[in-house]
């Protein structure tokens, strides 16, 4: 089979895996990869969000990746490159400190990120997640490799088919996900009369300094159960 | 073989090395397809005997266009033939085949492109297709001033460069193909968000829940005969102000 055969059946199979449940992707990617969990993430910028994760403990560690602004998935996709995490010791727990943490008290021994990337189009990341320590075979990291890009061609070929303008119902999960997480920033934004952007950065600093996790402080604020404090010093004084 | 000759066919040989060389270069990250097309036909003047060079290429709506010459009298040539519709680079673009046509004096397929050949003084043409497969995608065309063309490896050598420069077309077309898909994805995405947002500003601003919410940025949106969504991003920021959804209410 030549490469251009390759690439058009690679380019079917992701016309037709995006007609079936996003959801059942990262399963789809345990299966096909062998690894122990797998976490698919969609980003835009400063904006990420979930489209599927293999198991709870994958969501929280994905969840952890977007509170702190740190860790493989971001390295992955602002690089370009997949980021190799074999031991999750030494330099790579000084790089992404709370990130190990979590990841070591959840058993997972190695953690593997391929950005979403095909002609230079970039719309995510493939986290892959490892019960115990070790470099990927090569034939895992090849077929990672691979699978990046056929599930590139599924998220661009799902947002193809959507009405001009919204998200795809299939991508729609990445926002609703969060969704209490962006409506307590645009309530923040109101409260401290800063842009929802900022607002979502003190909601993320304030979960990070009382060792909350994001969404339980979103949702407090949505709850109206908490007030983020206007402890925001002006620089200068007009 | 002669010392200047073999000089020659040393020479020859790096330029062909080299020439293959520059073109894949410029494949990878960003690259002006039209700066690549523009270095193959001058290195076609250089490396076949050929004195001059043009390419055409095919538009969506499959019309030939000029896109890069070796010199300015060439690219008037290759005009004259999309503009009369004959020639040597509309046959190869509609057969897919190479055309070489050895003498232009004697009876031409195409009567007025030897005529106006023969005034800017060339005698023999050859036109090689840029194929990717079955599909033309355009074609590179070579003038040269004595008869008899190219020889059978110089033909070939042609249609090796022209294979390349075709990959950079293909290449060129899908990156931009896809930096618009990524576009749409990045905007569906961040509009998305931004309802989200202006339902929780509309929520705290009003003291109401988020269903309430949504559903005032929904009668606004029609009554003011607007999208949901762009809606949405001109109160995230700031250009409608959230108190035109609501009266603002103070938290109790």
């Amino acid at each position: 089979m030549n490469s251009d055969q390759s690439t058009r059946l690679a380019v079917a199979f992701a016309r037709e895996t995006a007609r079936s449940a996003t959801a059942r992707l990262c399963t789809a990617c345990v299966d096909v990869l062998a690894v122990t969990g797998a976490g698919i993430t969609i980003m835009g910028g400063e904006q990420a969000g979930p489209i599927c994760v293999s198991d709870d403990r994958v969501a929280a560690l994905e969840d952890l990746q977007y509170a702190i602004g740190q860790g493989p998935c971001r390295d992955a996709f602002s690089s370009g490159i997949s980021v190799h995490a074999p031991r999750l010791d030494g330099e790579v727990s000084a790089r992404w400190p709370s990130f190990v943490s979590l990841a070591r008290k959840s058993g997972i021994g190695a953690v593997f990120a391929y950005p979403l990337i095909a002609w230079g189009a970039k719309v995510g990341v493939l986290t892959l997640y490892q019960k115990g320590e070790g470099e990927l075979t090569t034939a895992q990291h090849d077929d990672s490799l691979a699978l990046a890009e056929v599930l590139t061609e599924t998220v661009l070929s799902l947002q193809d088919d959507a009405p001009s303008g919204a998200l795809a119902a299939g991508l729609d999960d990445a926002v609703q996900y969060r969704a209490e997480i962006y409506q307590a920033s645009g309530m923040v934004a109101i409260q401290l009369m800063i842009p929802a952007e900022e607002a979502l950065l003190r909601i993320r600093a304030y979960a990070f300094a009382n060792d909350q996790t994001v969404a339980d402080v979103a949702a407090l604020i949505v709850a109206r159960r908490l007030r983020l404090p206007n402890d925001h010093q002006p620089e200068t004084e007009d | 073989m002669t010392g200047d000759a073999f000089a020659k066919a040393a020479t020859r040989q790096t330029l062909t090395a080299t020439t293959f060389v520059e073109i894949v270069d410029t494949l990878v990250g960003d690259f002006d397809v039209i700066e690549v097309l523009t270095l193959l036909t001058s290195r076609c003047v250089e490396l076949l005997d050929a004195a001059a060079a043009g390419i055409l290429l095919a538009d969506g709506d499959g019309h030939l266009r000029v896109i890069g010459a070796s010199t300015e009298q060439i690219q008037l040539l290759e005009l004259f033939q999309v503009q009369n519709n004959e020639g040597p680079c509309l046959d190869c673009f509609r057969t897919g085949q190479v055309v070489l046509h050895s003498d232009l004096d004697a009876v031409s397929p195409w009567p007025q492109f030897a005529a106006e050949c023969a005034t800017a003084g060339f005698a023999s043409v050859c036109a090689v297709p840029l194929r990717l497969q079955a599909h033309t995608l355009g074609c590179l065309n070579m003038f040269m001033a004595e008869p008899g063309g190219l020889t059978t490896s110089d033909v070939a050598l042609a249609q090796a460069l022209a294979d390349v420069a075709s990959i950079a077309i293909i290449q060129d077309q899908a990156t931009r193909d896809s930096a618009i898909r990524e576009g749409q994805l990045q905007h569906a995405l961040n509009s998305r968000i931004a309802i989200e947002q202006a339902k929780g500003m509309i929520a705290e601003n009003g003291q109401i829940d988020m269903d309430e919410a949504f559903s005032r940025l929904r009668s606004y949106a029609r009554s003011h005969n607007r999208g949901l969504t762009e809606l949405a991003e001109a109160l995230v920021v700031g250009v409608v102000k959230v108190d035109a959804i609501g009266p603002r209410q103070q938290p109790t």
